[in-house]
């Protein structure tokens, strides 16, 4: 079959390019475990505070170990449930110490809803009946807003809090 | 035969067909592309591994 010179260096690049991130799926895959945010583990939606992680007196942050936080979140419509501070307040923010290890579970009662911390790589989508979950060094310091990122109804833009990671 | 010419024409007619074509434009605009897509995601790799 004839080929003219550019097909062949066009179809060398492209089949290269395609190799290329070919064995970058297969590095982030079985290398360094990337996967989506929900897993396999299934949780009723109508009674998610019968999961250990989402009963009310355990959500929020809390410190798991030295340099290592959990977050527990319930969504809703349209809230996120970080739990209550000393005074009964809903919590709005959290602070965590900059490089600190943060993994963030959060689940919804009712409709898909969206979890980002809006510049840094936490971005996931929350489906009822799921747990996602997502785990990440907090490397910049700065507020973050936390938004809802798929549209859940007429108040999806209520939906935020604030992550702030400080010195 | 008449089940032969069908198959013997394309190729009879493929011998050279790019000869006298001039596909240095074609070339450049593809590899242009090309070399966007290849930024553009290792940009956004970048960005991905800073934050």
């Amino acid at each position: 079959m004839h080929l003219h010179k550019y097909e062949k260096i066009w179809l060398t690049f492209g089949l290269g390019s395609l190799a290329l991130f070919l064995v970058i799926i297969g590095f982030a895959a079985f290398w360094k475990g990337t996967h989506p945010m929900s897993h396999i583990e299934t949780i009723d939606p109508q009674n998610v505070e019968a999961h250990d992680s989402f009963k009310p007196e355990n959500l929020g942050l809390r410190e798991v170990a030295e340099g290592k936080y959990t977050v527990n979140i319930v969504a809703s419509a349209f809230n996120y449930d970080f739990g209550t501070d000393a005074d009964g307040k809903p919590v709005k923010k959290i602070r965590v110490p900059k490089g600190s290890t943060v993994l963030f579970q959060i689940t919804t009662k009712d409709v898909v809803h969206g979890f980002q911390v809006a510049g840094t790589n936490v971005n996931m989508m929350v489906e009822p009946g799921h747990v996602s979950r997502l785990e990440t060094v907090m490397k910049n310091v700065g507020e973050f807003t936390v938004v809802c990122n798929e549209y859940c109804g007429i108040g999806h833009h209520q939906m935020f809090a604030t992550v702030e990671v400080y010195e | 035969m008449a089940t032969d010419n069908p198959k013997k024409r394309p190729v009879q007619q493929s011998g050279n067909p790019h000869t006298g074509i001039n596909l240095k434009g074609t070339f450049i605009s593809v590899m242009l592309l090309g070399v966007f897509i290849l930024v553009t995601w290792f940009g956004l790799y970048a960005l991905f591994l800073s934050r």
